[in-house]
């Protein structure tokens, strides 16, 4: 008896494990997945979507952030099994491999129409949110970063350089960049400039501007080719490093990740670096939470743009788009919180909490913002923006260029041969082979 | 007279219950096996299905669907040498053999050292137990973030003790870039790797009955002949099993050295790349996701064949019936 009432309850106990509880879910839900780009995004996110839930009581949000080194393989894991989010941030060089792989809702163009169109957005921001030969788009722009130059305002001023002839052109630049090597504040040496080598996923986003202005390119112009070791391409490169080579950079800058360079600026070790606008917000915030207010640097420093090579002073322009997935069951409700999002007063807010820029025009020129000397500064040097191609294939080539960019500053570090033009440029003869052996095995 | 009289009968009953097992306890293990088989088998077989399909960024939303392209992929993998799956293989294997060979056999050297050491009476003996086993509580991404720190040229700790404090080279060398790079990766490994082996040495060492040491002293052996012919032979079962766990740990290593360089970005060099990091990094950054399940299956099989001869070498060890 007692064994028959031990084994009923082992066999109900198994049963009730097997068969589980299914919750029932809500028609008025929503998942939003975004990145992790604020310093508390989940709280920050829900601050952002107030207005949005108090007109729409009926709706819930689910924000899920995932940081950005895992975000690809969660998302291309949820395009190819159809079981993702209703609404979700995409890298701009991301949307037309996930669209590519039919995982994203088509915007149609009175949707479009109902959040401005192209004309509402910076026009290289427009450009991410569809294919380069494909006009149907599948995405809306929702913030922004670009690229400039921070430089120490006193060291300038001691070392006697007017920073409108040091930024003029390649040739100024690294004059200025000699004069400024060493110069000393407070009795502490300065480096003229800090750039991460390897270990970083900015590698590609920071060579590119150069590439561009000499008027070489990532890829052919018939995007079939690798492009990194045009004449052009190489003799950016070689430019570039050469700061390292001569000592312009610290070799140990090297081996830095962005945020370590970073670091280094707030805390005097380089004169110049070129970042984003997220250091504006971090140089305006009090040591006390987590900023840079107090520092030196953050009382004596100015934004320039890239000095100009033969072909331009382009900046890297990128950033987050917003995307629906074709798998939403609720895709009217997901397009109004996109469309909500993408808006001219969340944007300026999102911009507030993150230091990213707004990707709309209305919201970048906000008077709130440009309230701020910084910004209006940082605005008015990134007008000359220009993205990566928009091509389904982009991720693995900026794979194979972030691996062969990055194992270049071996050499540029001697350590691995000696640092030359001609090896910079064997170096990327190897890097167009590999990318070009991606090209053809993506096809 | 009652107990011989006695046994017939119980052999029959043994007999009886021998011929008809209860099965209910069998049903109710059988989810559990059921839900192993799946967990462990499914993955597997999946892989190996995948590794036969043309899986790539434009087929992946097709998945299990994607063309079937045979053994195209090992084919490529093994003889197209413009396949870029296998650019940077070479350095990634040399590394791979390198490093698992040196971290194995530092770690389980310094674990088997240590434990010998532990296996004394000293004051303190439990707080040292406690204190030395602190590497392998830190976990290997964590270990791998916070050697990249201190390998650091300028500020790093390891220079600043080398070079600032102890003056044993003139000028602080780069420990990320060049061939240096390879005992980035080697030292934090086998830093965490060591102390549980101790831990299991030490175990092991005290299951060493005391009294074979004190015959051994009574007739005079020294300690140096008691370890060669007393406790070595007895841990060899130990060492055996110790030293496969490494090797198998050690050639799938990936923690360590995605974390100290860069956190997954770009590439850790000729010198510190290792199969995994590569295979991860060209399977899913270059989206070829057949051909990178086909290379998780070779290293697979040749890892199976491994612990096969491996185990069927050191069988008579490890029984310790040798």
């Amino acid at each position: 008896m007692k064994s028959l009432a031990a084994r009923s309850l082992a066999a109900g106990l198994l049963g009730s494990c097997l068969l589980g509880h299914a919750a029932p879910a809500s028609a008025a839900e929503l998942n939003l997945w975004v990145m992790s780009t604020t310093e508390q995004q989940q709280a920050d996110t829900r601050e952002l979507l107030k207005p949005f839930l108090a007109a729409n009581p009926t709706l819930r949000v689910n924000v899920t952030v995932l940081n950005w080194e895992s975000a690809w393989a969660k998302i291309t894991a949820a395009a190819a099994s159809g079981q993702g989010p209703d609404v979700l941030e995409l890298g701009t060089t991301w949307v037309p491999a996930i669209s590519s792989m039919g995982a994203l809702e088509q915007i149609s163009e009175p949707q479009q129409n109902e959040v401005g169109g192209a004309k509402a957005f910076f026009p290289v921001m427009w450009g991410t949110t569809h294919r380069h030969d494909d006009p149907k788009v599948f995405a809306i722009p929702w913030y922004a970063d670009a690229r400039a130059a921070f430089y120490r305002t006193d060291v300038f001023k001691k070392a006697g350089i007017d920073p409108r002839d040091a930024f003029a052109n390649w040739g100024s630049f690294k004059q200025a960049m000699q004069k400024v090597n060493g110069t000393e504040i407070g009795g502490k040496k300065i480096a003229a400039l800090g750039y991460p080598g390897k270990n970083d996923w900015n590698v590609v986003h920071n060579m590119a501007p150069w590439i561009w202005n000499a008027g070489g390119d990532l890829l052919s112009a018939d995007r079939k080719k690798s492009g990194i070791n045009s004449t052009e391409a190489v003799q950016a490169i070689v430019y570039y490093t050469s700061f390292a080579a001569e000592g312009l950079v610290p070799k140990s800058a090297l081996e830095k990740d962005s945020g370590q360079i970073e670091s280094g600026f707030f805390n005097g070790q380089y004169a110049v670096i070129f970042t984003g606008p997220w250091i504006l917000r971090q140089m305006a915030t009090p040591k006390a939470r987590g900023g840079q207010l107090e520092t030196v640097t953050a009382n004596n420093f100015a934004i320039a743009p890239y000095p100009a090579g033969l072909k331009g002073n382009q900046t890297f322009f990128s950033g987050s788009d917003l995307a629906m997935m074709k798998s939403s069951k609720n895709k009217a409700e997901a397009w109004k919180l996109l469309a909500y999002l993408t808006g001219r007063e969340p944007q300026v807010a999102f911009s507030k909490m993150s230091g990213m820029l707004p990707t709309r025009l209305d919201a970048a020129n906000d008077p709130g913002l440009m309230a701020n000397p910084h910004y209006a500064q940082f605005m008015a040097q990134v007008k000359n923006g220009r993205h990566y191609p928009s091509i389904p294939g982009w991720g693995p080539l900026e794979s194979v260029y972030l691996k062969n960019l990055g194992n270049m500053f071996d050499i540029v570090g001697g350590l691995k041969g000696k640092y030359s033009p001609l090896a910079i440029k064997q170096a990327m003869d190897a890097a167009a082979q590999e990318a070009d052996q991606v090209l053809y095995s993506a096809r | 007279m009652t107990t011989v009289l006695a046994l017939p009968a119980a052999r029959t009953r043994s007999v009886r219950k021998k011929k008809k097992p209860d099965a209910f306890p069998y049903l109710l293990l059988l989810p559990a096996v059921l839900l192993m088989a799946a967990v462990n088998l499914t993955p597997i077989l999946q892989g190996f299905y995948m590794s036969l399909l043309k899986l790539n960024q434009f087929t992946l939303t097709q998945y299990l669907d994607a063309p079937f392209v045979g053994l195209e992929n090992y084919r490529q993998i093994l003889f197209d040498a413009d396949n870029p799956m296998r650019t940077g293989m070479g350095y990634a294997l040399r590394n791979t053999v390198l490093y698992t060979l040196t971290v194995s056999v530092c770690a389980v050297g310094i674990g088997l050292g240590v434990a010998l050491l532990m296996n004394r009476d000293f004051p303190g003996k439990g707080i040292a137990r406690t204190l030395v086993l602190l590497p392998w509580i830190v976990p290997s991404y964590v270990v791998g973030t916070l050697w990249g720190f201190m390998w650091q040229r300028d500020v790093g700790i390891v220079n600043v003790v080398l070079v600032d404090w102890l003056h044993l080279m003139d000028e602080k060398p780069f420990w990320l870039l060049g061939s240096n790079s390879f005992w980035a990766i080697v030292i934090p490994t086998v830093w965490r790797a060591w102390p549980v082996m101790m831990l299991i040495f030490l175990a092991a060492l005290q299951a060493i009955p005391e009294d074979q040491y004190e015959a051994a002293t009574i007739d005079g052996v020294s300690r140096w002949k008691q370890f060669l012919h007393i406790t070595l032979p007895l841990l060899k079962p130990v060492i055996v099993i110790q030293f496969m766990f490494q090797i198998i740990d050690n050639v799938y290593s990936y923690n360590i050295v995605s974390m100290m360089f860069g956190n997954g970005a770009g590439y850790p060099g000729e010198w510190a790349d290792l199969l995994m990091p590569l295979l991860t990094r060209q399977s899913f950054s270059y989206w070829l996701f057949g051909q990178g399940a086909a290379v998780s299956f070779i290293m697979m099989t040749l890892m199976l064949v491994f612990v096969g001869v491996w185990l069927k070498t050191f069988r008579k060890s490890m029984t310790g019936n040798d």
